[in-house]
């Protein structure tokens, strides 16, 4: 194997990103994340666990765990931590209800040591829906002004429908390649 | 394409053919050659569960295999569906030292280093089913061809509460080992997506890894390696990989499809890096030929 070869690889290890997905029950992550690679999206139910996809994108390799966001779950989501190098946090827009339930559990995490390097991107999905408040409107409920923490980013977008997906994860993948790659 | 798959025992489900699976907006390119499946069963209850397309039906006889299935289904979204790049999933050989089959089964507990220098497929299973004290249970395979969006199969079992009718006695092995039969097309599929999807017992696993090494023969074709983590207890969990098809020579692959289940598979499953389910799988290139 020759010496180019090797530093090949190391980069492109070092080229491996890991996202990790999290929000309130039916806030739409698992849907995110099948749209997002092109499965259906008609017969998803509640996740009591894990789902994962490992793919390449933009030359990244990337690792997105989406996790189980029921209550009694959450306990569990400081076990996916580490090594996060991206937070998704998905809020359903249309579930006003629950917003502040929501801005409480994401303020949680950004506490995190663990998550402290990690830059973050707020989906503000189900704008499909009549009834969806708008990011901007998320935005402030969720006081996400007041991080200063994180480099963050909120996008509306529409699992169902595909909308802003994309250029959601793009954002973020050029946050932290910003940040992370920067010798490249 | 086609496969066929000779069961993992038990029982396995496979249902319906003519749904359409994954396939929401029904606008996808087709491909040609039809999806065929046939599961042969490896002896147990035959149950249905699955809403989602299958390409296939099983029987429950050992040997035979039955079932042709619904063509192509159709799917595939028009949405950011990721571009997806070569090498995605997988770790090549790497640098683990060599070790032998006999090796490992004369020591005690066996860690994942050692298995990432085995050379060639194992003989033998290199745990026993009671190993698995964490009651790990797969209960669903997919391959899709990303460029399609298509299913080209889809296996899923009952959880094991609803299998309490199985014969006990039936071979232990019976549910540890896989045969697929795919066309040669297979072999030419640039891009797919392999699902499992596992269920855990009434305890957290701390930290799970899956190494999967493909042979031809005595060569290393592809190493997967991954590490799951943290499981929680009575969880139900997915893993997706998708990636490139490793690039086969011409030659290999003739070699691959007139040498039917020479081209085999490895699976070790470790639970705080010790080995706790090894499963097997043979696959043959040549159906419909």
């Amino acid at each position: 194997m020759g010496l180019l070869t090797i530093l090949k690889k190391m980069k492109h290890k070092e080229r491996e990103m890991r996202l990790l997905m999290l929000g309130l029950d039916n806030a739409g992550k698992t849907t995110i994340l099948k749209k997002f690679n092109g499965e259906d999206v008609s017969t998803i139910s509640p996740t009591l666990g894990f789902n994962i996809k490992t793919l390449e994108h933009r030359g990244f390799k990337l690792n997105i765990w989406d996790v189980g966001g029921q209550k009694s779950l959450r306990s569990y989501w400081r076990n996916y931590f580490e090594s996060t190098d991206g937070l998704v946090w998905v809020v359903d827009s249309a579930d006003r209800l629950r917003l502040d339930d929501c801005k409480q559990e994401l303020s949680a995490l950004l506490l995190e040591e663990r998550l402290a390097g990690a830059t973050l991107l707020v989906f503000a999905n189900k704008q499909d829906l009549p009834g969806a408040l708008s990011k901007e409107a998320i935005r402030e409920a969720m006081g996400l002004d007041d991080i200063k923490t994180h480099h963050w980013c909120i996008i509306g977008c529409s699992a169902v429908t595909g909308e802003n997906l994309l250029s959601g994860v793009d954002w973020l993948l050029d946050d932290i390649a910003a940040r992370v790659f920067t010798a490249d | 394409m086609s496969y066929y798959c000779t069961s993992r025992g038990n029982s396995q489900d496979s249902s319906s053919a003519g749904e359409t699976p994954g396939g929401d907006t029904g606008g996808g390119k087709q491909s040609g050659g039809g999806g065929g499946a046939t599961v042969t069963g490896g002896g147990g209850s035959q149950s249905s569960s699955s809403r989602q397309s299958s390409s296939s039906r099983q029987s429950s006889g050992r040997q035979s295999s039955s079932s042709q299935s619904s063509g192509r289904q159709s799917s595939s979204s028009q949405t950011p569906a990721m571009k997806v790049k070569p090498g995605c999933g997988s770790a090549s050989a790497g640098a683990a030292a060599v070790t032998t089959e006999e090796e490992l089964l004369a020591g005690g507990s066996i860690p994942p280093e050692d298995v990432l220098g085995l050379q060639k497929i194992t003989s033998n299973y290199l745990c026993g089913p009671d190993e698995n004290v964490y009651s790990i249970d797969f209960t669903r395979f997919k391959i899709r061809d990303m460029e399609t969006g298509t299913v080209l199969f889809e296996i899923t079992k009952p959880p094991s509460a609803e299998r309490a009718g199985e014969k006990k006695d039936a071979d232990p092995n019976a549910g540890r080992f896989v045969r697929y039969q795919f066309t040669p097309a297979f072999l030419r599929l640039r891009q797919v997506g392999a699902t499992v999807e596992f269920t855990v017992g009434d305890m957290p696993i701390d930290n799970f890894r899956m190494i999967e090494r493909h042979y031809f023969r005595e060569k290393l074709l592809k190493s997967f390696d991954f590490e799951f983590g943290f499981c929680m207890p009575s969880s139900k969990n997915t893993c997706e990989h998708i990636y490139e098809f490793p690039p086969l020579s011409e030659e290999l692959m003739r070699e691959m499809i007139l040498h039917p289940y020479e081209t085999q598979s490895d699976s070790f499953y470790f639970v705080d890096n010790k080995l706790v389910m090894h499963n097997k799988a043979d696959y043959s290139y040549s159906g419909g030929q």
